[in-house]
């Protein structure tokens, strides 16, 4: 201590320390010895934010310790940076003390010229390794083999009790027309406690039997805001719960660990309220409506067919009798005017013949008449000739036996004894006498 | 059959029913029963829906795990002190 003690307190008795030394000489020489610290870069997580009118502090924490910090407010700005509690940063700088006064507290702080958002590289390394670990035991199947309930009547939902995730949901359940039961297991969605936190929920919810789908929502941030849910428990958690999970943290271009467990994974909270619905309600009333009137349709025409059927059944034997009587008139009224043509056509070809044998007549009468007679003539004429009565005309005459056949032999008439001698006017009975010469007439 | 019963088996159910009704094979017996079975599913499935669309319920999970402790069973007295989260 180069600065001899100005003041006139004395010295604590028997102590073998040097001094006493004034304070602010102390102070100053601290905050001196402090700044030659070598500046460094710290990582951890920045919380407590706030700021002053030229400054703002925060501190920097991890498993093992935590520092305040300070930085000009200029520096601050022009980082241009988005931080929240929590989030994982890296500062460049060095330790600094301000001594105060009689009127001002004293503080120790590192003094930050740089401040950045801890590497997103190195969390997506450890994120992958957890990826491929957790992918490796299969947790990434079971969730997506549950069955998911078309239409649920109870919905569970984790999320943010004032995040805007919260009122995302609602909207998309109002436009999916869904109107069931919604139970809310609110949660911190962001710090070291959120993950487990989160399980909690998760673990609660499923333990209820009419819970029938989970969603679990969360805005956007960057991914040291959505770590929490890439948390190994959580994730492992969820792979196991009996119920489907329907996840929707941070925006579409993120991926967390949850959303590769999770059954579902939608861009946002209110696609993850329709995907927990997948039935639209007001269509499937449409659609149950479209059914209602096939069945309808089907059971009416089921018996009208068949009573057409059996009406037309049991008229079939009168109509079959009605056709074969039609059939049969249409006959009868044929075999009429077939008749009547057959009649017509005998009586013109008689009338023809008639015509034809009476002009053939008439030929034959003007014709033939003379000749025929004259033919008869002399038929008459030969007959008259051969007429036995006329040469018994001329004297002749006939012997006839009593039978009144011809005698025309001697031998005859001695044999036939008792004759009959037949002239022209008469017949006379005659006796046949033998003689010398063997017969003789009486 | 019944103890199984949810909207999606009885949705599946009810379209492999109108198939087979379409398909116009069924025998009047087969078909009545097939009607009368298609009807029950229908009024089931509009049960379902007019329970998811009566109105919306929200609780927290605290409310609803009280609830089912202290045995609560009355839907409407369940709605009645159901409130917005």
């Amino acid at each position: 201590m180069a600065d001899a003690p100005q003041s006139r307190a004395e010295a604590i008795p028997g102590s073998r320390l040097p001094g006493p030394y004034p304070v602010g000489a102390y102070a100053a020489r601290l905050r001196a010895r402090l700044r030659q610290f070598a500046q460094v870069q710290l990582v951890g997580e920045l919380w407590g934010l706030r700021r002053s009118r030229t400054r703002v502090y925060f501190e920097l924490r991890d498993e093992r310790g935590a520092l305040p910090c300070s930085m000009w407010l200029t520096d601050f700005e022009a980082a241009a940076l988005e931080v929240q509690d929590g989030v994982r940063v890296v500062v460049g700088g060095g330790c600094d003390y301000y001594p105060g006064s009689s009127s001002s507290s004293p503080s120790f702080s590192f003094a930050v010229s740089e401040l950045r958002i801890a590497g997103e590289g190195d969390l997506l390394a450890a994120l992958q390794r957890l990826r491929v670990k957790l992918a490796a035991e299969g947790l990434f199947e079971h969730q997506k083999q549950l069955p998911r309930p078309l239409l649920p009547r109870v919905i569970g939902v984790v999320t943010g009790e004032r995040g805007k995730a919260r009122d995302d949901v609602l909207a998309g359940l109002e436009r999916r027309g869904w109107g069931g039961r919604l139970v809310w297991a609110f949660a911190p969605v962001q710090d070291r406690h959120a993950a487990p936190k989160i399980a909690a929920a998760l673990r609660e919810l499923a333990a209820i039997e009419e819970v029938e789908v989970v969603i679990v929502a969360r805005g956007g941030g960057s991914l040291a805001d959505l770590f929490a849910f890439c948390d190994e428990t959580l994730c492992r958690t969820v792979a196991l719960l009996r119920v489907p999970v329907i996840s929707s943290v941070g925006h579409h271009t993120d991926r967390t660990l949850i959303d590769d467990v999770a059954a579902v994974c939608c861009s946002t909270p209110t696609h993850a309220a329709e995907a927990a619905v997948p039935v639209d309600p007001v269509a499937a009333r449409d659609s149950l409506r479209g059914f209602a009137g096939r069945l309808h349709g089907h059971g009416r025409r089921a018996l009208l067919v068949r009573a057409q059927l059996l009406a037309q059944l049991s008229r079939a034997p009168f109509q079959h009798l009605m056709r074969h009587r039609v059939r049969l008139h249409q006959l009868v009224r044929e075999l009429r005017a077939a008749g009547r043509r057959a009649a017509d056509e005998r009586r013109n070809l008689a009338g023809v013949h008639l015509l034809v044998l009476r002009r053939s007549r008439e030929r034959a009468l003007a014709s033939d008449l003379p000749t025929r007679r004259r033919g008869l003539e002399r038929l008459a004429l030969a007959l008259a000739a051969q007429d036995p009565e006329r040469t018994l005309q001329r004297g002749y005459a006939l012997v006839e036996d009593s039978s009144g056949e011809l005698v025309t032999s001697a031998a005859g008439a001695a044999l036939a004894g008792d004759v009959a001698l037949r002239f022209h006017d008469g017949r006379v009975p005659a006796r046949v006498v033998a003689s010398e010469e063997g017969a003789g007439r009486e | 059959m019944n103890d199984e019963r949810t909207y999606e088996t009885a949705v599946a159910r009810l379209e492999a029913i109108i198939r087979r009704l379409d398909s116009g094979e069924a025998g009047l017996r087969e078909m009545l029963e097939l009607i009368r079975e298609g009807r029950e599913l229908v009024e089931y499935c509009a049960g379902e829906l007019d329970a998811v669309t009566k109105g919306l319920e929200e609780l927290r999970l605290e409310e609803l795990v009280a609830r089912l402790e202290g045995g609560a069973r009355d839907p409407d007295a369940e709605r009645r002190s159901a409130g917005p989260g």
